[in-house]
């Protein structure tokens, strides 16, 4: 009798940070109430508005050519981690409870186009820095009261934005994902030392939909294009003429296009009237 | 029963108790005086927040051209309203600050302070519009008169773990927790700058989250969602980021423009 007394005050503890968690588990699907040019039809060739690139972003994107995603190698490139919540897909988020504590130790995050992702609430460190790199990346997360906090290390190269724009295999990402009944927001904040002089931050809506279904999503891998083997498409710099086309297209100066930390900021504005 | 048992069984309890419980009673504990909204804060919003524009940017930072708005979810409505905007008219009217309206405004670029109007009273100042925004949780006064952009807000504190109210007791910014305000009785107004309607009778949903990042960063979220059967066929919801700043080197008022 004496034991499961003492145990009473631990037990009864335990609840109190369970009483910091909230359940995210759920089909979620995507709202395009945000950019909804770029994320479902997606972004033209040379928008780079509201990006916080350096040069050497600038020149990668400038030099991308959207056909290099017939390559069998890219066919079946899923996104990663960061882009996938601004794509165009629906969200299943499952978890994992402790059978005997019956706390929440995982969510696990899968997109229609995606690997499946496992964001660790068990404590455990991420892996030493020359640990194999994945597009899901290697996320832990921890409760900040009723958010959850998720840090991501070990990403494969990806896109900021999937017209080129790069984000290094260097780049770690936070998130904060917040519940307010039905939906589902979460800010991203990716930092990369090697393409943004910011770190750069987005936030995305999500709402519960209890009728979705995420649909199997094999992926095969065919010839689209012949060509000599080993070529890369590519634009050498400078080239690429199309890349004025969407400045000009919606009457937007050409050097706000390029982007960069400055036209994220609302002092930028005064600049665009002076053009 | 060990005593020593049933003392520590007893602080496990208190602790334990659901903070919705804690946030609601509205008293300091010991029959001392309520405790105010300002007090009982679960996470402070006060200082200078600027807007940093990487969504959206073709529709926040130039002004679309009329009949731009793929992202609202207007019905036919909202898109016949929409696509007879003429911002001449606006200026005609002495109506420039439709699109500053509490549907918009914080998607409006520009920089933000928030301060305490009273210990009842969160108040919201833009630097674009030169608006105010006052959010009043219960025991302030309600604002009459006719409707204004910004509408009347009533706020009140979400507390971590459950519960809302404007008052609670406790270590309040340790528990943590966010603000949700609810708007209603605004001027009809603009969802975006090219004219995209919201009518009188729209409701506007904001939740305000504050992160803190590792590199001292902070982060103001805004959660809006909008409510208005007039002019949209669904919800509508936007989040908007602000980071904060360290003082009030950049805050520029300007007036509303139409254009």
């Amino acid at each position: 009798m004496r034991v499961p007394m003492l145990l009473l005050p631990a037990m009864l503890l335990s609840c109190v940070a369970a009483f910091a968690q909230i359940d995210f588990s759920g089909e979620w699907a995507p709202r395009f109430y945000e950019d909804q040019p770029e994320r479902v039809p997606g972004p033209e060739l040379g928008d780079y508005l509201g990006l916080p690139i350096n040069d050497a972003a600038r020149m990668r994107a400038d030099t991308w050519s959207a056909s290099i995603q017939t390559l069998p190698e890219w066919q079946c490139r899923p996104h990663s981690a960061d882009y996938i919540w601004r794509g165009p897909s629906q969200l299943r988020i499952s978890k994992e409870v402790d059978p005997v504590t019956r706390q929440i130790t995982a969510f696990h995050a899968e997109w229609l186009r995606s690997v499946d992702r496992t964001i660790y609430l068990d404590g455990r460190p991420h892996p030493e820095e020359y640990a194999a790199h994945s597009w899901s990346g290697f996320s832990t997360g921890k409760w900040d009261g009723d958010m959850l906090t998720v840090t991501v290390t070990h990403l494969k190269e990806g896109y900021v934005r999937r017209n080129g724009v790069p984000r290094s295999d260097l780049a770690t990402l936070t998130e904060h994902w917040i519940r307010h009944g039905n939906w589902l927001t979460v800010v991203e904040i990716v930092n990369d030392p090697v393409y943004l002089t910011e770190p750069f931050v987005r936030t995305t809506d999500y709402e519960l939909d209890l009728h979705q279904q995420i649909p199997p999503y094999p992926c095969g891998i065919v010839e689209e294009v012949d060509r000599p083997e080993g070529v890369v498409p590519h634009f050498l710099p400078g080239t690429n003429t199309s890349l004025a086309e969407f400045p000009a297209h919606h009457d937007l100066p050409a050097e706000a296009a390029k982007g960069g930390a400055e036209t994220m900021y609302p002092k930028y504005q005064s600049k665009l009237r002076q053009k | 029963m060990n005593r020593g048992v049933l003392i520590a069984a007893g602080i496990a309890l208190s602790l334990a108790v659901p903070g919705s419980i804690q946030a609601q009673r509205g008293r300091g504990g010991q029959g001392g005086a309520p405790v105010t909204p300002k007090a009982a804060a679960p996470v402070d919003l006060t200082g200078y927040w600027v807007s940093v524009v990487t969504e959206d940017w073709r529709y926040r930072m130039v002004t679309p051209k009329k009949g731009d708005y793929p992202s609202i979810p207007l019905n036919a409505e909202g898109r016949r309203v929409a696509d007879a905007w003429d911002p001449a008219k606006d200026e005609a009217s002495g109506d420039p600050c439709k699109s500053y309206g509490a549907g918009n405004i914080m998607r409006v670029p520009g920089n933000v302070h928030i301060t305490w109007e009273d210990d009842n009273t969160l108040r919201v100042d833009t630097d674009a519009g030169t608006q105010t925004r006052l959010f009043r949780f219960a025991g302030s006064p309600n604002s009459s008169g006719a409707p204004g952009w910004q509408g009347n807000s009533a706020a009140q504190w979400e507390f971590a773990g459950g519960g809302r109210g404007g008052r609670g007791r406790g270590n309040a910014q340790d528990r943590g927790g966010d603000l949700k305000v609810v708007t209603t009785g605004m001027r009809a107004g603009y969802l975006q700058k090219n004219g995209v309607p919201y009518s009188g009778n729209a409701v506007v949903t904001e939740y305000f989250h504050r992160t803190i990042e590792s590199n001292g960063d902070s982060w103001l979220i805004v959660t809006t969602m909008i409510e208005d059967p007039q002019y949209l066929n669904q919800q509508f919801q936007r989040s908007t980021h602000f980071k904060r700043l360290p003082d009030a080197s950049t805050w520029s008022p300007s007036p509303c423009t139409a254009r």
